[in-house]
């Protein structure tokens, strides 16, 4: 028998993750339409290092976690460890990404740190039950795999911020406490790893770390978690598990050596950089022939977004062996790439994948919310009658136009094209906040309306 | 005076009340109802889903009961979900193919 609830946490914990996210979201857009010189220049200072951790931890990383705790129990076919860490994670989360920000903008990297280690905190609540929910997986699965090596990814992208973050602290304190005291040894402790962290150049160091956490985390879930869900979406099924798993196992051992050679700014750089490109050109293959097979001939919108999305990984994949590439001259143009390739793999490939994936996940929660108890007894809506399709779509060229003409202001170095260009994606952010908004009403007020006839069953003389 | 006489034709009409949200089209036209038994007031409907670990499987199997308590004459539904064998569009009718915007097979 099947009882309801029986795997999904409630719905209100991941919907609070996801609507952090997108309330951070829309607050970075809104911030870079303010500021858009940020882009047109080097990427090296407070403001955008403040905006970067606004977009990854407060608007990606909120949806990715909150997204995880609904969908990784159901694809995998367990049940949430905790739902109570979850909720504690939820607090730590907020607290930490808000004070972040905060903090680096006003580069207070004492209080970064400290932030950063209630963030730190919460991820580790969150590893913790991820890392239970997938001890308890009756199916090990390529998916199953990805979202492990993104849970250890996750963990050493957070333990390496902080790590750049403690090396650029003083600890004038240090020698006045007592070695043998908690604080002591602490301060003493931090001390040493700003001391071995130093060695190491800080902008190859913060490169380093940035790949950790978007190719580590994020990339690796969109190739993990398409191969469960695109099949899902479209009718189809994964055509070559082989070819799938090596697409994993490549962009594993591609972000494992590339985060070395990254950070040693070794002349090794473009031979990862190749392995983690032939892993997506691998996932480009199998997501092809998984979508010839399909049997549901028309894309909805919110998987066009999210093969649009993976289509942008091309030029990014480009531009990261350009880049890479032994022996380039670093001039403010090639710094002016480096903003373009951070800015199309945040903006265009996670973030545009994202919000297609919203596009199915905040009206499941919502429709899960406000009709599972319904169904059969009264006509419920489908997820599509649940929000504007024609906003979607305007939506989504609005933020394709939006990702062409704010690469064309950053290559330029031109603050006015990027803000025409971030105002065209602040415009296609409006879409989708307009579209949660009609889909949450659905929470106040279910569209539910009685079946016309009960159909009659053969009556038969008593 | 008339009495009602379940039937699988009347079981499987009543199922049609139960759509999956995110194809927009009925449980029955999808194919995703392997077999339906009437055992007097009992219904023992086998049933599979689109694919494993679909988020909405156990939302469709409530729907199933809600649906079935719903007919005159039933008291209990037991649905059991199966994998073997799997779903496949092909157990899809026309209506359901032209619903999801699937092509014939």
């Amino acid at each position: 028998m099947l009882t309801l609830g029986a795997n999904a946490p409630s719905v209100t914990l991941p919907l609070a993750f996801v609507l952090t996210g997108l309330l951070a979201l829309c607050f970075g857009m809104g911030w870079l339409v303010g500021q858009p010189e940020l882009l047109a220049m080097y990427h090296y200072n407070p403001y955008i290092i403040a905006l970067t951790h606004l977009f990854v931890l407060g608007g990606i990383c909120s949806i990715v976690m909150g997204a995880m705790y609904q969908l990784v129990p159901v694809a995998l076919e367990t049940k949430l460890y905790s739902e109570r860490l979850a909720r504690f994670q939820f607090a730590f989360h907020v607290v930490g990404f808000i004070g972040m920000v905060w903090m680096f903008r006003v580069w207070n990297m004492k209080q970064v740190g400290h932030f950063g280690s209630v963030l730190a905190a919460g991820v580790g609540l969150f590893v913790y039950n991820v890392a239970r929910t997938l001890r308890r997986v009756p199916k090990w699965n390529v998916t199953a795999t990805a979202v492990t090596a993104a849970v250890v990814w996750i963990s050493l992208a957070v333990t390496a911020g902080l790590t750049i973050a403690v090396a650029k602290c003083s600890y004038e304190s240090a020698p006045a406490l007592p070695p043998a005291s908690p604080l002591g040894a602490l301060l003493r402790g931090l001390r040493s790893v700003a001391g071995f962290t130093s060695q190491f150049d800080a902008l190859s160091a913060m490169h380093a770390h940035a790949h950790l956490g978007s190719v580590g985390c994020f990339v690796m879930l969109i190739l993990g978690v398409s191969y469960k869900l695109i099949p899902m979406f479209t009718l189809s099924e994964v055509q070559n598990v082989h070819r799938a798993a090596w697409s994993i196992a490549l962009l594993n051992a591609g972000l494992a050596g590339s985060f070395i050679t990254i950070l040693l700014d070794s002349s090794w750089k473009p031979v990862f950089g190749l392995v983690m490109v032939a892993a997506l050109a691998i996932y480009g293959w199998e997501l092809v022939a998984i979508l010839r097979a399909r049997k549901r001939r028309t894309l909805d919108w919110g998987i066009k977004y999210f093969l649009t999305a993976i289509a942008v990984m091309v030029p990014l994949s480009v531009l990261a062996v350009v880049l890479c590439w032994p022996g380039l001259e670093r001039n403010p143009f090639t710094g002016q790439l480096e903003n373009l390739y951070g800015f199309l793999g945040l903006m265009g490939v996670v973030t545009f994948a994202i919000i297609g994936m919203l596009y199915k996940i905040i009206p499941f929660l919502v429709w899960f919310g406000s009709y599972s108890r319904q169904i059969g007894r009264a006509q419920v809506p489908s997820l599509t009658e649940m929000y504007s399709t024609r906003l979607q779509a305007a939506g989504y060229w609005c933020y394709l136009a939006g990702l062409l003409v704010t690469g064309a202001g950053i290559v330029a170095s031109n603050a006015t094209i990027v803000r025409w260009g971030s105002s065209l994606l602040a415009g296609s952010m409006t879409t989708l906040v307009f579209n949660v908004g009609i889909m949450l009403t659905h929470f106040f007020k279910p569209r539910l309306k009685p079946f016309p006839l009960q159909p009659a069953t053969a009556p038969i003389p008593a | 005076m008339t009495t009602n006489q379940l039937d699988e034709t009347t079981v499987l009409e009543i199922l049609r009340r139960v759509i999956d949200p995110e194809l927009g089209c009925n449980i029955v036209d999808l194919g995703l109802i392997y077999s339906v038994a009437i055992v007097g007031p009992k219904v023992a409907v086998v049933m599979t889903l689109t694919t494993s670990g679909c988020p909405m499987h156990e939302s469709i199997g409530l729907g199933v009961q809600n649906a079935l308590l719903n007919l005159e004459g039933v008291d209990e539904v037991e649905v059991e979900l199966v994998w073997d064998p799997p779903w496949h569009p092909s157990m899809m009718t026309e209506f359901g193919r032209a619903a999801t915007g699937a092509g014939s097979f």
